[in-house]
Order: structure tokens, then sequence, then C-alpha cells
């Protein structure tokens, strides 16, 4: 839907004016400054997902459980918490080379998880007798792990494209315009800016852009799967004494990614030259946060039951159309849908305007690509044999439903409310935008703290946000299902 | 339970040009109590046939009628499958993985009786049908073995005493190990409970030793319904013949009760003339390793199976011939053998049938 | 992995109670018993919440004070029209005044609430009323520059020899506060030429806290704020303001705009005793001392109120005449548009 409102607005504003709002020398300067950020933290966290990643899975480094769970860890901490965290520390962190580390410390996860579990299912029989016809082992590693690493590979690094794109507080405390800045800059000023349309506007064509190349890679990934997966493990690469420098390296990824957030946290909480401990506002914050989650939660989940029906138990072009939609709707912004949904609001039911109700909307436009794959897959598990058995037993349709269905995917159902649950209590892009005025969340408290440079203040919040972020975290690392693959993390 | 009786159902999957008959003018009958194997090869179907049966599908033209009862057809408003009281027992078993033993058994009884007492004697009363113990009733789907699973799906399908059971290829997910028994053990319950059931297969073996009535499907009609002897041994055409079993099938000359092949003289089931086809098992073909009576031929290969050989036997005018015999004694290939039919024999006329 | 349909049915209970708490929670909005006052207020939260119990105390009234920034509630205001429940609007700067009183939403003011105020800072249509004012300044970094090194005007930052030495933050209504001025003193053309200049020369922060922290620092030599940043800061701990300093342009430059934060009544108000009540107070002396005693050290407009001396007396400002009601809000933003700041 937001979609269609972009493309309407778009025709609103009619071509001539919409080239003139895009060819101006600050769209080319955003879409340079996006653009290079984007490839180049996609390069890095691509190298750096796999470097780490062979280093944990493959070589005898010691320690190595221990590791795995560290460099997962800064999953939980939401992007903007961490470009906090470096900028309280040191203002110089700015501009590109601080929005490159920021970013690139945040997202490498979403690299280096699927291509350890990749690793983990690869079938060793195939270096073996790779090494058996006369290979040395690096040349097998490029020439038989590395392709089959690809899929992986390329499917974290899109990953984390789509998030740079849709990132907006890590960037806006770095002082790095890209469009999601800008948008919300013009936002603020104007709510009706055909400007920020039309600079939302190509911001979804990039996004689309990199979401055709993940369908793309998807599609193909399927024939790339191997046999039933390894029954046993490869045998690890012994180090000897590179070991030393490259634990050296791996402490170093950890100490940036997760120890400076960790220290600039507690230094805020324990320094903090605001006032004392907002106990109250804190609460109103907490409780407001979960009820929003809460409600969007349920709202998204119950809307993601008819959509995962339809795509599983009626397959046609009507259900693919609208799988399909769902999840181009995983790759727009929360700025786009935050912007769209404001101005959709504004001309079509203004009553609706700065209500919780228009917010709990926003959501479930966000997080339903996430609901329908957890829902999807717990469907699944309920395959229509089942139902047919259940009439012949005398059970009719609702009954069937009531009986057999319902208690099949009810954990699914739990599952994917509680990633939405998770998800919402740190968004922050499209809540900036909608959430009734008068009315505070977690990450807007943070927000609101830390751009007026009260960091003390903004501690607590950005502590509150990492605890809720840490659930999230174990769901996604404990599945290993290509559907989890898609997870977006907050934003 | 009821008889079941199909008359000239057709149903089709498609439109246009490309729609192809699934079921093609079938007519069965399965009389009040008994077993019919519905058996044919993949694709021929008969999977269709049974969900018409159970009410997934609708037929296009034809009627499907449970006793007296007619539940499915022209003129007359059709019975859903939740009111046809019909057990089914899908091929993967299919039991409801969220519930275990006895709620799976219970799960088609009234709700008053699932909690009751009645209810519990019931499923104890089931399990003891399909010969499994009582305290299986708390275990979960997941902790059965598929043989034991296909017989609580059976004990489901039973509990709530339908009027028909049809089975789905209940066995070939199964080991082969577990397949005779649990099959029998299926029948056993079946009998018991004087079920009129229906079963669909591919496996020869299995039509043959469980049902009281095979009916044979080919291409979405049926091409023979009869016992399980008649079916053996008079199939309707050669391509039945091979279905249900090895044959050899020899070109020759009859006159009246007898003819001529390429095995030497054989007695016809039933008189005919002229140049017929000649269908022989392999089992009637006998080698005769004590004397040298009968058709010369020369042992090409020797199949051990322990209990009994097939001998592939090229005869001295170039025909090759399998033979079965028992395996106690048994040639080697290259060995020279004679070889006479026993036993009576079906001819068909070059068209294909008699 | 399969949980039992108790745990699925307790989960499924839990949820279904907690969205009716949330259903309950969100519609009642927290209010237990509607408040006699709902007054939407974009100045600094903190100085409201400072001064609004004073009032509350005096005339016994309830107010709800709901805080958000200057153009989203002017705009949101708009939106609702008739059927806002806001009773009184205040701004930090006044563009976002204009706004809604040129959709012709406010109510006249009483003559006691604008009388103590000069009438300058009180457009003619008498619809709302100026209640603090800031100045504009520039900050500079005292270890590199002198207060002579400053320019004569605001508007020659935009020079080239300012290249990398003069921050601002153009995202924020108060930096667009200080172009309305200018458009309005200075014209369309000068406005567009001056906005270029920045954008070539200038350095873009994110906040006019920013802007300090960049001066303080050594990072860049000025920068473009309001005064009370500054003081603020030296009340505090000073750590952002020990090597800086001000400089007031004075001589009725566009560089001593003085920007007016204000007060108006919603003639869609059904309170409008109440909120006559509040906006009287609020210029009253009592309240304008109470304000100048705060925290926000953002000058009182009532000449009876009066800010401490640390700060420059508001005597000696000379800001140039505008009138408060021309200020164009939409212009500026095309006009920085066109610039490519926004």
């Amino acid at each position: 839907m937001p979609l269609a409102y972009v493309a309407f607005y778009v025709v609103i504003i009619g071509p001539v004016d919409l080239w003139q709002l895009l060819a101006r020398p600050r769209i080319a300067e955003l879409l340079s400054n996006t653009v290079t950020l984007a490839i180049a933290c996609m390069a890095a966290t691509a190298a750096l997902g796999v470097s780490l990643a062979v280093l944990v899975e493959r070589t005898d480094l010691p320690g190595r459980r221990l590791w795995h769970g560290l460099l997962v860890a800064p999953l939980a901490v939401p992007a903007f918490v961490n470009g906090y965290a470096w900028v309280s520390l040191d203002r110089s962190v700015h501009g590109f080379s601080g929005a490159f580390t920021v970013v690139t410390l945040s997202y490498y996860p979403l690299v280096y998880l699927p291509v350890v579990a990749m690793l983990r299912r690869l079938d060793p029989a195939l270096e073996e007798s790779a090494w058996s016809l006369g290979h040395s082992r690096a040349r097998t590693f490029r020439t038989v792990v590395l392709p089959q690493l690809r899929p992986a590979l390329l499917g974290g690094a899109l990953l984390v494209g789509l998030h740079l794109l849709a990132e907006f507080g890590a960037l806006s405390l770095l002082r790095y315009p890209t469009f999601t800045t800008a948008i919300y800059d013009q936002y603020g000023s104007t709510f009706n800016g055909a400007a920020a349309t039309a600079m939302a506007a190509v911001l979804v064509m990039l996004c689309l852009v990199l979401l055709l190349a993940e369908l793309r890679l998807r599609g193909n990934r399927r024939y790339a799967r191997l046999g039933r997966g390894a029954a046993r493990s490869a045998v690890p690469l012994a180090l000897g004494p590179s070991r030393w420098p490259l634990l050296g390296v791996v402490g170093a990824v950890v100490a940036l990614a997760l120890g400076v957030p960790a220290y600039s946290l507690v230094r805020w909480l324990v320094v903090g030259t605001s006032t004392e401990f907002p106990v109250a506002e804190l609460t109103e914050a907490l409780v407001a946060t979960v009820a929003l989650a809460l409600a969007g939660a349920v709202a998204t989940t119950l809307a993601a039951i008819p959509v995962v029906w339809l795509a599983v138990r009626h397959r046609g072009w009507a259900s693919t159309v609208i799988e399909r939609s769902t999840y181009i709707a995983n790759a727009l912004p929360g700025i786009v849908v935050g912007l769209a949904l404001v101005v959709a609001s504004l001309r079509l039911v203004p009553g609706i305007y700065q209500t919780a109700a228009l917010l709990v909307a926003a959501y479930v436009i966000l997080f339903l690509p996430r609901a329908v794959v957890t829902v999807r897959a717990g469907l699944e598990q309920a395959p229509i044999v089942l139902d047919d058995v259940a009439h012949s037993l005398g059970t009719g349709p609702l009954a069937t439903a009531r009986r057999v269905t319902l208690p099949l995917i009810a954990p699914s159902l739990g599952a994917g409310a509680a990633l939405v649950f998770l998800a919402i209590s740190t968004e922050l892009t499209a809540t900036l935008m909608l959430s009734p005025i008068g009315t505070h969340t977690l990450a807007t408290e943070f927000w609101s703290a830390s751009s007026e440079l009260r960091y003390g203040a903004a501690a607590p919040y950005a502590l509150l946000l990492v605890l809720v972020s840490i659930p999230a975290t174990v769901l996604l690392m404990r599945s290993d299902s290509p559907a989890t693959k898609t997870e977006r993390v907050p934003v | 339970m009821s008889s079941l009786t199909i008359t000239g159902v057709t149903k089709s999957f498609g439109s246009g040009a490309s729609a192809t008959r699934a079921v093609d003018d079938v007519t069965l009958h399965v009389p009040h109590g008994s077993f019919t194997t519905v058996l044919g090869p993949s694709g021929c179907g008969k999977t269709t046939l049974l969900r018409l049966i159970a009410g997934f599908l609708m037929p296009e033209s034809g009627t499907i009628a449970f006793g007296d009862t007619t539940v499915a057809g022209a003129g007359v408003r059709t019975v859903a499958p939740q009111a046809r009281r019909v057990g089914y027992v899908p091929q993967e078993g299919a039991l409801f993985p969220h519930l275990d033993v006895a709620a799976n058994i219970a799960f088609g009884l009234p709700r008053a009786a699932r909690g009751s007492q009645e209810g519990n004697d019931r499923v104890v009363e089931m399990l003891d049908l399909v010969e499994l113990p009582t305290d299986f009733r708390d275990r979960r789907p997941d902790e059965l073995s598929g043989g034991q699973q296909q017989r609580v799906a059976l004990a489901r399908s039973l509990a709530p005493q339908p009027a028909v059971v049809l089975l789905d290829e209940p066995f070939s997910s199964l080991d082969a190990s577990l397949r005779g028994s649990t099959s029998r053990a299926v029948r056993r319950a079946l009998e018991a409970t004087n079920t009129t059931a229906l079963l669909v297969t591919h496996d020869q073996n299995e039509a043959l030793s469980l049902a009281d009535q095979v009916a044979v499907m080919r291409a979405g009609r049926l091409v023979q319904s009869a016992p399980p002897s008649e079916v053996y041994l008079s199939p309707t055409d050669p391509q039945v013949a091979e279905f249900v079993g090895r044959a050899v099938v020899l070109p020759g000359t009859a006159t009246d009760a007898r003819a001529t092949c390429a095995l030497g003289e054989v007695v016809l089931i039933e008189p005919t003339n002229g140049p017929v086809a000649l269908m022989i098992r392999p089992e009637q073909v006998f080698v005769d390793l004590a004397h040298d009576e009968g058709v010369r031929g020369t042992v090409e290969e020797v199949s051990y199976y322990g209990h009994d050989c097939a001998v592939q036997v090229r005869l001295d005018d170039g025909t090759s011939v399998l033979a079965r015999m028992a395996g106690v004694r048994h040639p080697g290939p290259g060995d020279t053998v004679h070889l006479r039919v026993t036993g009576l024999v079906r001819a068909y006329h070059p068209a294909g049938t008699t | 992995m399969t949980t039992s349909p108790r745990r699925a049915t307790a989960r499924a209970s839990v949820a279904l109670a907690a969205t009716l708490l949330t259903a309950s929670t969100l519609t009642g909005c927290g209010v237990f018993g509607s408040p006699d006052l709902v007054v939407y207020n974009a100045q600094h939260e903190e100085l409201l919440d400072e001064i609004v119990p004073l009032f509350e105390k005096e005339s016994g009234l309830d107010v709800e004070l709901r805080s958000g920034k200057d153009l989203e509630m002017a705009n949101q205001i708009v939106e609702e029209g008739e059927d806002s429940p806001a009773d009184v609007f205040l701004t930090e700067n006044s563009p976002a005044m204009s706004i809604v009183d040129n959709a012709g939403l406010f109510a006249e003011l009483p003559e006691a609430a604008t009388a103590p105020i000069p009438d300058e800072y009180v457009p003619a249509d008498r619809m709302w009323t100026g209640f603090l004012a800031r100045s504009t300044v520039a900050m500079y970094n005292t270890e590199t520059m002198t207060d002579a090194d400053m320019p004569a005007s605001i508007l020659d930052f935009a020079d080239p020899e300012w290249k990398g030495r003069v921050a601002f933050s153009p995202t924020g209504a108060d930096f667009q506060a200080i172009v309305s001025a200018v458009l309005e003193l200075e014209g369309e053309q000068a406005t567009a030429d001056w906005l270029d200049g920045l954008k070539d020369n200038g350095v873009i922060v994110q906040n006019n806290l920013v802007v300090m922290q960049s001066v303080d620092s050594g990072e860049v030599d000025a920068g473009i704020a309001y005064h009370y940043y500054w003081y603020r800061d030296r009340q505090e701990n000073g750590s952002d303001s020990d090597s800086s300093a001000l400089h007031f342009f004075g001589n009725q430059d566009p560089g001593a705009f003085l920007s007016i934060s204000g007060a108006g009544i919603l003639d869609s108000s059904e309170h409008k005793d109440a909120a006559e009540e509040f906006v009287t107070w609020l210029t009253s002396t009592e309240a304008q001392q109470a304000m100048a005693e705060s925290y926000a050290l953002e000058y009182p407009l009532n000449p009876d109120a009066s800010l401490n001396a640390e700060v420059k007396p508001f005597d000696e400002l000379e800001p140039p005449k505008v009138d408060v009601s021309a200020l164009n809000g939409p212009q500026v933003t095309d006009l920085m548009t066109a610039a490519g700041l926004l």
C-alpha cells in the first residue's frame, strides 16, 4: 500500500515537477553519499563476515564457542544506539568514516550468521575429494568452499544494504546525510512536502533494486543446496603461530563492536551530566512502548493469518500477489512508510492522523513480512491431509480449524508475535513520525535525549533498548532456517 | 457398516483440450463387510477415485452410494465429507502431531464421549483391535514407528464406526520388513469389525494377499474386478496379466481345448481356435531335472532368492522364458534343462482379449 | 518443537488480556478525569514543566501539557481544525504561529494578556502574543578569534573567506526563523544568495548544541545560534563554552534578529476562560520573572521582568524591526530546498 501511495503521489506531482525536484544537486549529493556508503559497507561486512566465520568455524582458534556468541551479540545493539555510543565518546567520529565504521560494526553479523550456518552445513566430503585430487588447502577453499558460500554471503550483504538504506538514527547522529535523514528533515519542515516524497521515491527505487537482487538470489539458492547435510564436521585448519595475531584480530572486532557500546553505556549511566534518574519518565516510556508493541504484535499476527492461509492453502495468482506485496513491504524503510501514512491520512482520513491506531497500522505494514514468514513455517507443519482426515472423522471446517490447525500453528503464531513485539519495541523512524503528540516510547525518548546531546539522560533508555533486543537476537541465532535469513534488525 | 456402490463415475482435471480424465466411467460394488483393493500403477486414477468416495472431490457424472444412500451424483444433494461417516487412512498415516495416541483415536468420537469413560473404553478397544499395547495411549505420534503410526491411524478411523473405510497406499512408506506384519494386522482388524474397506495400492502382493476382491485400474478405467485368484490366473488382457505378476507370453495356435507353442502342448482354460497369445505363469513352467522329457533349453541366468529361484532359459528355437522353481535343487548357468507347462493356460486372441 | 496446547492457549489468553489493557489505556490516553486546559507546547518542555505548576497552584486549574515541535504542532493544529483539543498553542519561534494564524484558527486575545508586552512583539490583529524572545548570535572560538574578527553582518558568513570555518544547523525551526527574518529584511534574492554561500562555505551540524560544541572544541571558528545555549552552558558547568564567547551583531542587522516565542488561544477552544487566564498569566510580571529565573535564560518580553546580569541586557540588543506576523515559513523552506540545504 505505501508503495501505491508513493507511486500515486509521484504521478500527482507530475513528471516535470518531479524532475525539477530530483535534478537538484542536493539529490545528487545524497545519492552519491548513500550509494558509496552502501557499497563500501556491503563490501566490508562481506569481507569481515566471511573471514570471521571461517576463523570461528574452520580453524582451531581457541575459545571458538565464546567468540561465536560474542561476534553475534552486536545484533542486540540497535544501530542508532551504537552510533550514540561512538559519538558520545568521541565527537570526531562522524561523516563517511564514522558512518562506515559504525554501520560495518553494527551489521557484519548479518553476513556472519548465514555464512556460519552454511559452513556448518557443508559436506566435508567435497573438500576431501578435492584434497585427494591434489589441491592445496587454500586452493580448495577458493574453488570448493567459497562458491558454495556465495549465496549466503551475497544474501547477507544484500540484507546489509537494505538495512543501510533504511537506517536513520545512526546516520543522523553521525552527521552523514543520506536520503533517510534528508527525508526526515524535510518532513520536519513541511508535512506534505513534495520534495520529501520525491526523495522517498528515489529511496524506494534503491531498495527495490536490492530487493530484486535478493529475490533473484534466493531463487537460485534453492538449487545450490546440496544433499542431506554434513554427517560429520570438517577438520579444522591448524593455525600454528598465526593463531595469536588472528586471535587478536577477532578480539579487536569484538572490542569495537561490543566493547565500545558497552563501555559507553556504562560510562554515561554512571557519569551522566544531566539531572537525576528520571524514573517516572522511564516508566511511562516503558509502558507506552510495551502497550504499542503488544497492540502491534497482535494486529500483525492476526493480519498474517489470512495472508499465509491464502498462500499455503489456496495457491493461485491472487495469493502469490499478496505474498509478494508483503515481501516488498519488507524492503520499505520505516521512514517511507511513516511519510506515506502521514500524508495518506492527512489527505484521506484526517481523523486518524496522530492517533495510536495509525502508528499501529505502520507497524503492521513494516513487520507483516516478518510475521508471515514465521506463521507460514508453522502452517506448513499442518498439511492439508490433516484437514482431510479430520473431515473424514466428522469435523466440519470450523471445528477442524479450531481443533487441528490452530493448535498446530499456535507456537509459530506465538513466535511471530514475539518477534514483531521485539521489533516494534526498538523501532525508531516510523515511531518518530507517527506517534501521537505526548506519546513517548523508549526509542523516541532516547532520540530526543541523544539528539540534544544529553547523553547521560539517553543512557538508561539505550540500556533498556538493548535489553529488549536481546531475546530477539537469541531467537535469531537459534533458528537456522532460510526463512529467518530475511529477518530484519531494528532500524 | 454398509456396502459401497460406485456407478459410472467420471472426474476430469484441467479444461478444454488439455483436460484429462483421471477417473473414466468407473463402476464398482464393494459388498458389505468385504475388503476390496484397487490395484494400478501410479497415475492411473486410483487415489482420485478414493478422494471422490471420501467426498474431497465431486464427480462430474455417475453416483456414489453407501448402502441405500446416495451421497454424490446428479440430482442429489452432495453429502459433505464430514457427514459421510467414511474412515480415511492416508499414505503417511497423518496422525495429529499435537495430540497423543488416545486423543488421536478419540478424535472422531462425539464430544461428550471424548472425555468420558465411554470414550476411554473405546480407545482401549481400538488399541486391542490393532494389536497395540494399551500403554501406548499416552505416547505421542513422533514416538511411534511407521507401522505403529499406521495402526493408530486405522484405529482412529474405526473408532467412530464408519460406514466405509478408505486406505490410500497405507503401507508404501513402511520398511519392507514391517509391511507384511502391519498389513496382516490391518486385515485382521477390519475382519474383526466386519468393516467394508477399500484399499488403494500399486503393490500387487498387497492387493492379492489382503483382499476379497481386486479391482485393476489403468488410465482411469476399471479393467477387471474379480477375486484375487481370478485376476491372477484369468486376467482380462495381457497388460493386466503382466501387471499382476510375471508372465511368459508366447504366440501359439489353438485347436479347441489345446494349443501348441514354443514350450510344447498346453491345455487351455477355455476352448478356442486359431492364432492366440498364451499367458503362462513362470511357476507353471516345470523344470524337469530328473528326466529329459519336454522342450530343451539352456539355462542363461539363475536368480536365487533362498526360498525359490527364477531361472531364465533360452530354448533351442531362441525364445527366452522364465521359470520358477523351489530353491532346494536348481540348475546352474549353462546347464541343459527340459521344460514343460503344467496347469491350465489362458489364451488371448491377437486383439488382446478373448 | 511442539508446545503443548495448554501452553499455546495460555499464551493466547495473555496476549488477549494485554490487548484489552492496551486498548483501554490508549483510548483513555492515560488521563484520569479530563483537564481544564490543554496546551500544545512547542517551547522547551523543561521550561513549561517548571512554570505550569505555578499556574496550576494559583488558579486551581488542571493543565495538560502536550509537547512537540514548532512546525509539527502547527501543522497538526491546522489539520485538526475545528476538532482540535488544543486550547492554547505555545511556540518556540513565530513562523509556526503565523501558520496557524493564517489558517484563521486563533481567537483574539483579551487586552489584559497583551497589555504588558511591547507592541512590536504583538501582531497587529492581536491574534497571538510574544512572551519570550531569543537573540540570534554568532559564537566564536576565543583561542583563534577575537570579537573584532567577527563580520559586521551575519550575511557576511556566506563569503568564501569563511569556508569551513562557520557552523550552523539548517534543519531546525530555529535557523529557519532566522532565515525568515533575512527574507523579510533583505528580500528573496539576497536570501537565496546568502543560503547558497552558506551551503558552499558553512559546516552543517544537526542542532544548535552541536554548533556550540563545534565552536568550543575548535572544529570551527564560529557558529550561528541563539544566545541561550551558551549562557545555559555557562550556568551548568561550562564544559562546552570554556573556549568560546558570544558576538552580538546589533545595529539592526539580521544577525541581531530577535525570535519571538508566541502564545495564542484557539478559536475552537471550549475552555476560553481558562485559556485566557493562562495566557494573561503567562505575560504577567510574575510568570515572566519566574521564566527569567529558570534555567531557560531566554528574554522575557514583559519589561518589568529581566534576566540576571550575566546575560547581555535586553535593552542593548539593537534587533532589526521585523513584523512578527509577516515571517513566512513555507517560502523559507522552498528557498532552503532550492539551495540544497534541505
